[in-house]
């Protein structure tokens, strides 16, 4: 799950004129023709560093992700929902263990990825260190977070890196019941008790800023990354992601009687965009930075699974082995 | 009484199979490598799946639906062993469990993929290719870490098969329809169970440096089967109904 | 000092999480080395490569490989291999073979015993590696040339070559681990259709 918000910081677009110009060229005459660079191809420092950057944010967001959901594991009511809720968790797992593998075809190895996350060096998506408090925020999440990540990873299958798009497409078709799940469960408290519906209320209005937050700042704030549009790292703005999400969902959720929090939430009918409230930026800027309601416990969780498993791993390591990049 | 027999063994095999896929679910997300993490969630499905369509088989002998049965029992009415409700603690003990649970389990469909009560014998054959890569997951994992010339681990499990053992034994305490269920050709009983496991696991241990305390000095954990419980199942219980509980009568 | 959170998880307060802590730099191979796993949807169709695990050798990468990438749809086998026992050639565009590009770096790996290989082509870019067949050669340059003969006709952007006795195959009788997957709907997106309980609900307003 992962909504491309917070990838692209300020890059220099320099040393560019450091690649082999023949080189630099064909690389970019392949993505033209609309054909996937593999691992084994020359690319520029920058390509492959830019697409580090996303590819790893993208799989901390998997690992870390399984946390907000993960806090209804043990409580989920009845058999379908307890069945779907262990599944559910589990292919955010999956995932991660997909980007992160990914990501390693380009250099970088796990150890270094995860290091780097818990230490605080590298992001994932702000959304997941917001709490879950109820069974209703969970579902919330299974529906919508996904919905907005299908949004973007779908726009992203689409780009240039063989590896990332192969991974996409299976997380897409797995996030598909994500999303049936999500809404079936959203649904169902929707159209059930006074008790349940109030719940799913609570949670929506708690999850709608985030929920606006996890596609980024808007395209007029954001850093300008026309050398990534095309190489086909970038394959959607923040803004059209977010348009998409709001046209598709919006709504199915007012169909369900339900409001979101926002007085301005409407589709302008001459210029069939939404409009609405900027969502609060500098609240981004924070919970980015490490303010979140549940950073500390997040990146905290991560360590001690860390910790407690090191004797796992240790005691089965093979003083025989030798680690090669993998191949695809 | 042949009813009676059935519905108890149902109960304690889908009792079983729900707290022990509950607790296993517990690593979803925190275990010591994602790729065990996701093959341990796996089972831990498995597990809950096997458990809901016990409690379903139960339903056409009269009980009531499954979430009902499953959600709304306090501890007293579960029949499942003190063994599965123990807390996950590290992952030396949930894997021991694993070991010595999913062995027995194992047999115990076997042995009813032959049985007279046709409906537990499709399932005992259904699910035999399921249980067979849990036992091939236990297995591979004691093997390895039973034999790993490091220290700290390999003392990590021989005292977690030591703390494991007197409740793993009490999966095998009787019921009340033993002779019933065994002359039927229903069950071949516990006490026949209980030997084709200890064979089982002492060949899977021989192939380690772990030693099994002597069986007969131990004094297996009682009581699970009748009612009586640790002080875990409860609020394992309470956590796993919260929701459900909430309004029990609503679809969620 | 190092207070223990308090999390909405009832799971993590058992877990006795801290809050103060650094994780100290992971040392190389704490995820272990990789394994390549290939598997088999249906019978009598090509193995295909699946992606790869981090296991501390090929039993647990086969463990980890069956629910990591067989765990939805079908599956009928599945092959595992240490990466670094793929030899691959160079990759090339979609007018080229990836067998004209071959060289004689491969010259040292020659064995002196013919062996099998198994033989794999990446058809197009963005695909997956498919397994063409096995050859029997001398050595892995040997076993190029003759995927070539065997497979050069078909579309080949990138080949892997792989000695037969360093993959892992499952066992035919084993395949029943994989029965039950079509059963297990829970992980199915069309186990769920909320539609009904959509339209109640709309038609139970409208009247109101």
């Amino acid at each position: 799950m992962y909504g491309g918000g917070n990838t692209f910081e300020p890059i220099k677009a320099t040393g560019l004129e450091m690649e082999d110009p023949a080189k630099l060229a064909e690389f970019e005459a392949r993505i033209e023709r609309g054909e996937k660079i593999e691992p084994q191809d020359w690319m520029p420092n920058l390509y492959r560093k830019q697409l580090i950057r996303m590819i790893e944010q993208h799989a901390h967001s998997e690992i870390i992700g399984a946390l907000p959901e993960g806090t209804w594991i043990t409580r989920a009511p009845g058999f379908r929902r307890k069945l779907a809720q262990m599944a559910k968790v589990q292919d955010e797992v999956g995932h991660a263990q997909l980007l992160y593998s990914a990501a390693e075809t380009l250099g970088k190895s796990r150890e270094d990825m995860i290091t780097d996350l818990i230490n605080g060096k590298s992001k994932y998506s702000n959304i997941f260190n917001y709490p879950a408090f109820t069974w209703a925020d969970s579902t919330v999440i299974s529906w919508l977070v996904d919905a907005g990540a299908i949004v973007n990873q779908i726009a992203n299958a689409k780009g240039s890196y063989g590896p990332y798009c192969r991974a996409l497409d299976r997380i897409c078709a797995e996030e598909s019941f994500h999303l049936k799940y999500g809404h079936d469960a959203v649904v169902h408290l929707a159209t059930g008790t006074p008790i349940q519906r109030k719940m799913l209320q609570e949670a929506l209005n708690r999850w709608w800023t985030p929920l606006m937050h996890f596609f980024g700042p808007p395209d007029k704030m954001s850093v300008h990354t026309e050398i990534l549009v095309k190489w086909k790292v970038k394959m959607a703005t923040n803004d059209e992601c977010r348009q998409q999400f709001l046209d598709m969902y919006v709504p199915k959720i007012w169909e369900l009687g339900l409001s979101l929090p926002d007085p301005k939430l409407h589709k302008n009918a001459e210029t069939g965009e939404w409009e609405y409230t900027e969502p609060d930026w500098e609240e981004f800027k924070r919970v980015i930075n490490g303010d979140g309601p549940c950073n500390a416990e997040r990146l905290a969780v991560r360590r001690t699974a860390e910790e407690r498993g090191a004797w796992v791993r240790k005691a089965l390591l093979s003083p025989k082995a030798t680690y090669v990049t993998p191949l695809a | 009484m042949k009813e009676l027999a059935i519905k108890e063994l149902l109960y304690k095999m889908a009792d079983d199979l729900l707290i022990l896929g509950h607790r296993n679910s517990e690593w979803t997300g925190i275990g010591p490598i994602l790729e065990e993490d996701i093959a341990f969630s796996s089972m831990a499905q498995d597990k809950v799946g096997q458990s809901w369509a016990l409690y379903k088989m139960l339903q056409v002998l009269g009980e009531q639906e499954p979430d009902t049965v499953a959600f709304t029992r306090n501890a007293p009415q579960f029949h499942s062993c003190k063994f599965v409700e123990l807390p996950i603690g590290e992952y030396d003990f949930s894997l021991v469990r694993h070991f010595l649970f999913d062995t027995a389990d194992l047999l115990r469909f076997d042995l009813l993929s032959r049985s007279s009560y046709t409906p537990l014998a499709q399932l005992a054959t259904k699910i035999k290719g399921e249980l067979k890569y849990h036992t091939m997951h236990a297995n591979t994992w004691i093997k390895q870490l039973g034999s790993v010339e490091d220290e700290e681990a390999f003392q990590r499990m021989q005292y977690a098969l030591d703390v494991a053992l007197p409740f793993a034994l009490g999966i095998f305490e009787e019921g009340p329809y033993e002779q019933s269920l065994a002359d039927e050709k229903i069950f071949a009983g516990e006490v026949h169970l209980k030997s084709l496991w200890l064979e089982k696991i002492q060949e899977t241990l021989s192939k380690t440096r772990l030693v099994l305390g002597d069986v007969s000095l131990i004094s297996p954990e009682l009581g699970g089967r009748y009612g009586q419980h640790t002080e875990f199942l409860q609020p394992l219980l309470d956590e796993m109904t919260e929701v459900f509980k909430v309004d029990p009568t609503a679809e969620w | 000092m190092n207070d223990v959170f308090q999390s909405l998880d009832p799971r993590i307060n058992r877990l006795g999480v801290t809050v103060e802590g650094h994780l100290e730099a992971k040392s190389s191979l704490d995820q272990f080395e990789t394994y390549e796993v290939f598997f088999q949807m249906k019978e009598g169709k090509p193995y295909e490569h699946a992606g790869i695990v981090h296991a501390p050798n090929e039993d647990m990468a086969f463990l980890f490989g069956k629910e990591q990438f067989s765990r939805r749809y079908t599956c009928t086998g599945m092959w595992i291999v240490k990466t670094h026992q793929v030899i691959t050639s160079p990759i090339t565009d979609h007018e080229q073979s990836a067998y004209d590009l071959l060289d004689h770096r491969l010259a040292e790996t020659e064995l002196n015993e013919l062996s099998h290989f198994e033989v794999f082509h990446l058809k197009k870019r963005g695909r997956q590696q498919v397994h063409m067949g096995r050859v029997q050669a001398k050595g892995y340059h040997d076993a190029f040339k003759q995927a070539s003969e065997h497979f050069g006709t078909e579309p080949a952007l990138q080949v892997w070559v792989i000695r037969s006795q360093d993959l892992l195959f499952s066992d035919e009788a084993d395949k029943d681990i994989w029965f039950t997957l079509p059963e297990k709907k829970y992980r199915d997106a069309i186990a769920y259709k909320s539609s009904d309980k959509i339209n109640a609900y709309k038609e139970r307003t409208a009247k109101q």
